[in-house]
């Protein structure tokens, strides 16, 4: 399937032909306290980076929109709070989730250990169908790796997950995650709705066709 | 190898992860600390500072602002009344009230503050317990990790917290893992932080400790049930705060079920750290001083005024990202009206929920209050002291998830009778909720409508006018 051409500089926003379909998805972040999960979206949505990204108290929402091929694909990203105590309020946001990106930091173990553990419960707590992604952030700090590539490779292919080493700083592989899911999704009619708690308004998508435009 | 061994190593290395953090909070900033460049960020001194020390993403004005001196001037007044007041205290007193309301002069909000939160007196009795609770967190503290992390993104743009272990750094981290060990049912919630980090720019260390303590077991602010686990405060509010809106402002409520926005994504920091990185800093130490005050009903009455003020606004528009953009990034940059317009709406507020009593919401179980002795040490077991996470839930935590998706179900239905479910739920006190207070409710709308309305077009046009993010360029459009 051919992507459209990604927008150069710091924007990555894509660009491309007029779509003929929007479909919306569902999309949360987890993983150990930070690793970087608010930083990730904020590189995929607005193309920035801090340093000092405050950290997420309860959960924070965002949407950011790709095209590939004819179709517009809507995300609706839920980037949840690290710590186990808001554990409790995770289900509430991949409840309905058809994706998840599972982080962890490449120089913690124990982060790497904890995006485990938020796998298995994803399959077994989440929509039957969900398409998850492994990200192991912060590569540009890959002097003080912990966590082998190969292991989490590993690791991911055993489980049916996408794989990707991230950097929300350099923007390394940030938006080709979220493309690689975006692919990976099934974008028939009505497809968004599969597995959905929630069910995607369709009849609203069609009308937010004109002014809902991806393609800026 | 075998268990014990496994054990061991699991706690020396906790240990020693533990005691590798806290070396490196003794040795702040000397030049021999182990600092990642990456850790400090470059001061970039002709950037406006503000007068609480925010480094302003904004080059320095040409010149000074007539309406900014006669403030001062204002305030240089009011700093004369309040040294008299702060001498001869009194908490009753009605110009207390007065003066709070109308702002406490920064100068003197250190002072104010700390006699609000009573901190002089519980320091006293409390003597030479704050340094056994460092002493115990060196050596127990499990959650020193997080708030280590949490202290390294705390305010970073504020000279005080700017430079990577600098005295208000270290105090921010010694007052939360030492506050871990006084109150070790609590132990750390992120959100935390940010509480301290405002108390610690009006005051030092210990008194922060004090104030801290104040803060969460107090009855009159009791934010120890919002932070324990399951956060069962939390749920209450939001269910009183929801009621408010769907009786009182019925389109916004149905414009926010339409776009299945549940009040937990908008109003969490509104309740959980009172409004900081919400509302203009300027702002938020206005309704800090009024909170300090009158404890948790100024919340309430602040979240519905927020709504209330920029209810037509939000009724504009068009999607959740949008309504959360709006509520989270927009306001805490311009609130678009002047702080003491705000504090009056407030204070009107207040006056009217109170009327109907409908200032706080029903009364608290007992679990939001701290049921072991503040102060009384239990070794953490195995698991907290390696860090382990729980894999299951605990009945707590399982109540407020089916609490939450049940909330998120209701306002699927888009339907703001469904919210009738809680007048008549058994919690609900007395006849609190009468025909007659119903009947009141319009007078709330309407009361504060008449004086805002004028202001609403106002500030819209204004809002409009001076945007030019992609979100206001849209709405615009449309």
């Amino acid at each position: 399937m051919a992507t459209t051409p990604r927008g150069g500089g710091t924007a990555q926003r894509p660009n491309g032909a007029s779509q003929n379909k929007i479909c919306q998805f569902k999309l949360v972040l987890l993983g150990e306290s930070a690793v970087g999960k608010s930083s990730l979206v904020l590189r995929f949505v607005k193309g920035q980076f801090h340093e000092y990204q405050e950290s997420t108290i309860g959960a924070a929402f965002l949407t950011q929109t790709l095209c590939i091929d004819d179709t517009a694909v809507k995300f609706e990203i839920w980037d949840t709070a690290g710590q186990e105590r808001y554990h409790s309020l995770a289900p509430m946001y991949y409840r309905g989730a058809q994706a998840a990106i599972v982080v962890y930091d490449i120089q913690n173990q124990d982060s790497f250990q904890r995006a485990k553990t938020w796998v298995k419960e994803l399959q077994r707590q989440a929509s039957p169908n969900i398409v998850i992604a492994l990200a192991g952030n912060k590569a540009d700090l890959s002097n003080s790796r912990v966590v082998e590539y190969e292991e989490a490779k590993q690791y991911a292919e055993e489980n049916g997950l996408l794989f990707m080493e991230t950097s929300a700083k350099t923007a390394m592989n940030v938006n080709d995650i979220f493309l690689a899911i975006a692919k990976k999704l099934p974008k028939n009619d009505g497809a968004g709705n599969q597995g959905s708690g929630q069910g995607r308004r369709l009849a609203e998508v069609e009308q937010n066709r004109q002014t809902n435009n991806c393609c800026k | 190898m075998d268990d014990d061994g496994t054990d061991e190593l699991l706690l020396l290395r906790a240990r020693e992860e533990r005691e590798k953090i806290f070396q490196r909070y003794d040795r702040g900033t000397d030049p021999s600390n182990d600092v990642d460049p990456w850790e400090n960020p470059s001061f970039e001194v002709y950037h406006y500072t503000d007068k609480y020390g925010f480094i302003q993403d904004q080059r320095l004005p040409i010149k000074h602002d007539p309406h900014e001196s006669r403030r001062l001037e204002l305030e240089v007044e009011r700093e004369k009344k309040w040294l008299k007041m702060l001498e001869r205290w009194d908490r009753s007193q009605d110009k207390l009230r007065k003066r709070v309301f109308k702002g406490i002069p920064n100068k003197l909000r250190s002072a104010a503050w700390l006699k609000l939160l009573n901190i002089p007196e519980t320091k006293k009795k409390n003597a030479g317990v704050y340094g056994r609770m460092l002493t115990l967190a060196r050596k127990y503290c499990t959650e020193t990790r997080q708030i280590d992390s949490d202290v390294n993104r705390q305010f970073r743009e504020n000279l005080a917290f700017r430079e990577r272990y600098s005295i208000k750094q270290r105090s921010l981290f010694n007052v939360l893992t030492a506050y871990s060990m006084y109150n070790m049912e609590l132990g750390y919630c992120q959100g935390m932080s940010g509480l301290v980090a405002v108390l610690l720019l009006y005051m030092d260390e210990e008194d922060a400790f004090w104030g801290l303590n104040t803060l969460m077991s107090d009855r009159k602010y009791a934010m120890h049930g919002l932070f324990i686990e399951g956060f069962p405060k939390l749920t209450r509010f939001l269910q009183h705060h929801d009621y408010l809106v769907a009786k009182i402002m019925p389109r916004l409520h149905k414009h926010f079920a339409k776009h299945n926005l549940d009040s937990i994504l908008y109003s969490l920091k509104w309740f959980f750290v009172i409004f900081i990185e919400r509302i203009p800093y300027k702002l938020c130490l206005r309704i800090w001083d009024i909170y300090l005050l009158d404890g948790e009903r100024v919340v309430t009455a602040m979240a519905f005024v927020i709504l209330r003020l920029h209810k037509n606004r939000l009724l504009k528009l068009k999607d959740m990202d949008a309504i959360i953009e709006f509520l989270q990034v927009k306001l805490h940059k311009d609130f678009g009206y002047d702080d003491d317009y705000v504090i009056r709406a407030l204070e009107h507020t207040m006056q009217e929920l109170k009327r109907l009593k409908l200032d706080l919401p029903p009364p608290p179980q007992p679990n939001e209050f701290p049921q072991r002795q503040l102060g009384e040490f239990i070794e953490p077991d195995f698991e907290k002291k390696i860090g382990h996470r729980k894999s299951v839930f605990t009945e707590n935590e399982r109540e407020v998830l089916t609490n939450v998706i049940l909330r998120q179900e209701i306002i699927g239905q888009t339907d703001v009778e469904s919210t009738n479910s809680y007048e008549n739920s058994e919690s609900v006190t007395g006849d609190a909720i009468s025909m007659r207070t119903y009947q009141s409710f319009n007078s709330l709308a309407t009361s504060l409508a008449l004086s805002t309305d004028t202001l609403d077009s106002y500030n819209e046009n204004k809002l409009d006018s001076g945007s030019d993010t992609e979100v206001e360029v849209e709405n615009t459009r449309l």
